[in-house]
């Protein structure tokens, strides 16, 4: 650390002209600047030759479409092995799904049906879920459809988009947990 | 802060008093004016829903009118200098004062519907491309040019030594000036924007990286030789951080450029974080720096405090610091649980968006205590100057000045010696070329490269041969004031016109790709302006980029077509809400009466506020018909409709709305606000696939 201001060099003349007793430098531009400045210049050609001039760029619109069947794919095998009747009656025994069935519920189907599930007799906007009538069924595959699919008139969005089929079999699984397996 | 520099350092600069005291007192008094009306009509609805023009349209007139009583103003000192050759600090002062002229002027061209309210003539994409040609250039031509004339007088003063390089000056000058108008688009990026312009935003925003340093540079570097005096001076101390903040910031700004950078950023806290550090670090730190020079060469009796104003630095640079790193984790955390996806990248990983606005609670806390820090700092300077100045009297004197002989006519450079001449003529075959290149199809496009290569070689051999005559030439512009303002407007104006007046001469069907929204019924229309009223664009974009994570949250992406009729666009820059483009039809009509009276009924430990007085005011259906007749005049295809009609429709949907409520078991009369909000909600998304024969 220096105390004393330091004299300028004397290969650096200051410019004859002063301004309100501003003086300037005429140094030379540094290299790192110069060559900040000419890769940035170089970047644009290539990134719009790539992309806009020659077309070899993938459009984001064909990334997405490409990404989004991918996508579809998976689900498609995922749906493979289909849900029957027997195998949600399973899983609404199982207190891990259960347990998973109710934190997705009272995140994400509390606010219309409630966390008692009662929904319209609970002041809420959905159906009531506990008292035994089933609007579009009662089977489970058929209750599975309807949180999966939803019930567009009706105001039920469809979920299985959102939250993915695991999640929606462990919320089947927890409604069904408030119903008896009818023998 | 600005106004105050500018008018301090011009007169100074060009030893000649301000031209007319009454221009200066109408300027500052008009201005205030316009803070007061602006304080008074925001909070009360009456906005435009742009960012930084949200004024309606009366107070757009009255700022415009100001601004011009501020040019004549100073052009005037100018065409009385006494001293001929313009110093860098005034080339910044009359880059900002045109630039910021030519966009406001643009960006706010409505057509009014009643005194207070008015539709902008741009709609949809033409109408976010000019927004953001002019959001982004207002903060580089209002927020940074001024500040970095300010910088070119303010720094070299305090700190007593050379600027460091009058060459960077001119290089870092012109880039910039040139450079930052192009870089607009950088807003919307992955938007439904067509490509070229988002190419063309992100590669003009990283060539922006060195222009702006070059500013960076010139302030740091003249420091060498005085940087033992920080520890003592605190307006240096405010001027190197100011610096510092401004190189910071603008390298973040490139950065978040970047496609893949923004897909994460945009939308989140880490924008917000990235202004504050322009806005409080540089020209927060710049005003401060600024104001502790000026107090004791104003009132002519030393700083009452530097141990004050030491105190003020530090819990200022530590308010900005926790402020600007609360917005980068806040931002960064909410983007990368926005966009996790799970299962296989199948579905999202964090579907409820409440958990992303509750995973970053702590960092608001984070931020409110650094704004808090950096409000106490002003504070204390507010008392500092109070201390100072009482009982002092200001300097009312006048200075002899050493005035150069007037420039002789042979220094004079008419039209032709300002236009035709070597450096001109390159920079404008160079920009013609390029865009030849970039927007040209095959022969055109080639030619366009030849030429481009061609002006390059050209430029860099005469640079060789003839470079003392072009530094001769600049030193002569810089005697002639006018042509100099005509050439820096040219430079700003180029990028905005090749880049707005193709979208906006383009047919409206080339906009559309293939979809087009469906028109808003007269009852939606009046809800749309009611959505606009209460703000809610602030906290819910409209736009669902072309991601993956924003299709599987929000449904399939945005088209241009699906916001072409829309006066203003709504497209959004901020989702502290989720997205709405697609969220008509999704809910029933009674959750979202619901939801506007209490959020949290609805969605537990939702942030929303609650818009109880929507459900008690009665809807304005009385200023339809004059807003319908502007949108139509804008090109919306409404028929021709009476008032009658107007009312007719307006109450027939009003009460199919409310019979929905009754039948789920809600009371609100057909005439209430919210019927109208609840139309134009579930509105959103609805369009009619057009195919592209079909649309010419």
């Amino acid at each position: 650390m220096t105390n004393a201001p330091k004299t300028p060099p004397p290969e650096d003349p200051i410019r004859e002209h002063t301004y309100d007793g501003i003086q300037e430098y005429d140094k030379r531009l540094p290299n790192w600047w110069l060559f900040t400045l000419y890769a940035t210049i170089v970047f644009w050609i290539g990134y719009w030759f790539y992309y806009e001039t020659s077309g070899i760029g993938p459009r984001d619109t064909a990334v997405l479409a490409a990404e989004l069947e991918r996508i579809e794919a998976a689900k498609l095998a995922a749906a493979a092995d289909l849900l029957d009747d027997g195998t949600l009656w399973q899983m609404s025994r199982n207190s891990v799904f259960v347990q998973a069935g109710r934190a997705t519920f009272n995140s994400t189907c509390a606010s219309c049906h409630k966390e008692s599930l009662r929904g319209a007799e609970d002041g809420g906007i959905g159906a009531s879920l506990v008292d035994g009538t089933w609007v579009h069924g009662g089977r489970p595959t058929e209750i599975f459809a309807v949180v999966d699919k939803g019930v567009l008139e009706k105001g039920m969005p469809a979920w299985g988009p959102i939250i993915g089929a695991k999640k929606t079999a462990e919320v089947v699984a927890y409604i069904l947990s408030h119903h008896e397996e009818a023998k | 802060m600005m106004f105050a520099g500018i008018y301090y350092s011009t007169q100074r600069l060009v030893k000649a008093r301000l031209a007319s005291d009454f221009l200066s007192a109408l300027h500052f008094w008009g201005w205030q004016a316009i803070i007061v009306a602006a304080a008074i009509t925001l909070p009360l609805g009456f906005s435009r829903s742009k960012e930084y023009a949200e004024l309606i349209w009366p107070i757009n007139i009255a700022v415009a009118f100001i601004w011009v009583v501020f040019a004549v103003n100073f052009f005037w000192t100018l065409a009385r200098r006494r001293e001929p050759s313009l110093y860098v600090a005034i080339w910044f002062y009359i880059a900002t004062i045109v630039t910021v002229a030519m966009l406001y002027i643009v960006n706010h061209l409505s057509i009014p519907t009643s005194l207070l309210h008015s539709y902008p003539v741009f709609g949809g994409v033409q109408d976010a491309l000019v927004q953001w040609w002019y959001g982004h250039n207002a903060v580089a031509f209002f927020l940074t040019t001024p500040i970095l004339g300010i910088m070119y007088y303010f720094l070299p003063k305090a700190a007593e030594r050379p600027v460091y390089s009058y060459r960077l000056s001119v290089i870092h000058f012109w880039s910039l000036v040139f450079i930052y108008i192009w870089a607009g688009p950088h807003h919307l990026l992955n938007t439904s924007l067509p490509d070229w312009l988002q190419t063309l935003g992100m590669t003009f925003s990283l060539m922006l990286w060195a222009p702006s340093w070059g500013g960076m540079l010139n302030g740091l570097l003249t420091l060498r030789g005085a940087w033992h005096k920080l520890r003592t001076d605190p307006v240096l101390k405010f001027f190197a951080a100011a610096v510092t903040f401004y190189g910071m910031a603008t390298f973040e700004g490139p950065l978040l450029s970047i496609k893949s950078v923004n897909g994460l950023a945009h939308y989140t806290d880490w924008i917000i974080g990235h202004v504050h550090a322009g806005a409080l670090g540089w020209n927060g730190f710049m005003a401060a720096g600024m104001i502790y020079w000026l107090l004791p060469k104003l009132w002519n009796k030393p700083l009452y405090s530097q141990s004050l104003a030491n105190l003020h630095f530090w819990t200022g640079l530590v308010g900005i610091l926790l402020y600007v790193a609360a917005m980068w984790v806040s931002g960064i955390t909410q983007g990368l649980m926005l966009n996790a996806t799970t299962e296989g990248g199948t579905v999202l990983a964090y579907p409820n968006f409440l958990d992303t606005l509750n995973a970053i609670r702590p960092m608001m806390l984070m931020r409110v205590i650094g704004g808090g820090l950096y409000l106490v700092g002003w504070l204390v300077l507010a008392y500092n100057l109070w201390r100072t100045i009482r009982g002092a009297q200001t300097v009312n004197g006048s200075i002899e000045v050493y005035a150069e002989k007037p420039a002789a006519a042979d220094t004079r450079l008419g039209f032709a010696g300002s236009v035709f001449n070597a450096p001109v003529l390159l920079s404008v075959f160079l920009t013609g070329f390029a865009t030849l290149w970039m927007l040209g199809e095959n022969l055109v496009s080639v030619a366009g490269l030849v030429g481009a290569l061609l002006t390059v070689v050209a430029g860099y051999a005469l640079l060789y041969s003839r470079g003392k005559v072009w530094q001769g030439w600049y030193e002569r512009l810089l005697l002639n004031a006018l042509p100099f303002t005509v050439l820096t407007f040219v430079a700003v104006a180029a990028g905005g016109l090749i880049q707005i007046v193709p979208t906006v001469m383009v047919q409206k069907a080339a906009n559309m790709e293939d979809r087009v929204q469906v028109p808003y019924t007269p009852l939606e229309l009046a809800g749309r302006d009611l959505y606009v009223r209460e703000g809610c664009y602030t906290c819910h974009s409209q736009m669902i980029r072309t991601m993956v994570p924003d299709v599987l949250r929000y449904g399939d992406y945005s088209r241009l077509g699906e916001s072409i009729y829309d006066y203003p666009f709504q497209w959004g820059s901020r989702r502290a809400g989720p997205d709405l483009a697609r969220v008509g039809g999704k809910y029933p009509d009674v959750w979202h009466l619901r939801h506007m009276e209490d959020p949290r009924s609805i969605s537990v430990g939702s942030n929303m506020p609650s818009y109880p007085w929507l459900s008690e005011r009665n809807l304005d259906v009385a200023s339809l018909p004059a807003k319908i007749n502007v949108q139509r005049t804008l090109g919306v295809p409404y028929g021709p409709l009476t008032p009658q009609q107007i009312f007719d429709q307006v109450n027939e949907q009003a009460k199919g709305i409310a019979k929905n409520l009754r039948d789920a078991g809600a009371y609100v009369a057909p005439e209430k606000e919210i019927i109208a909000l609840i139309a134009y909600l579930q509105k959103l998304g609805q369009f009619e696939p057009v195919t592209p024969a079909a649309a010419n």
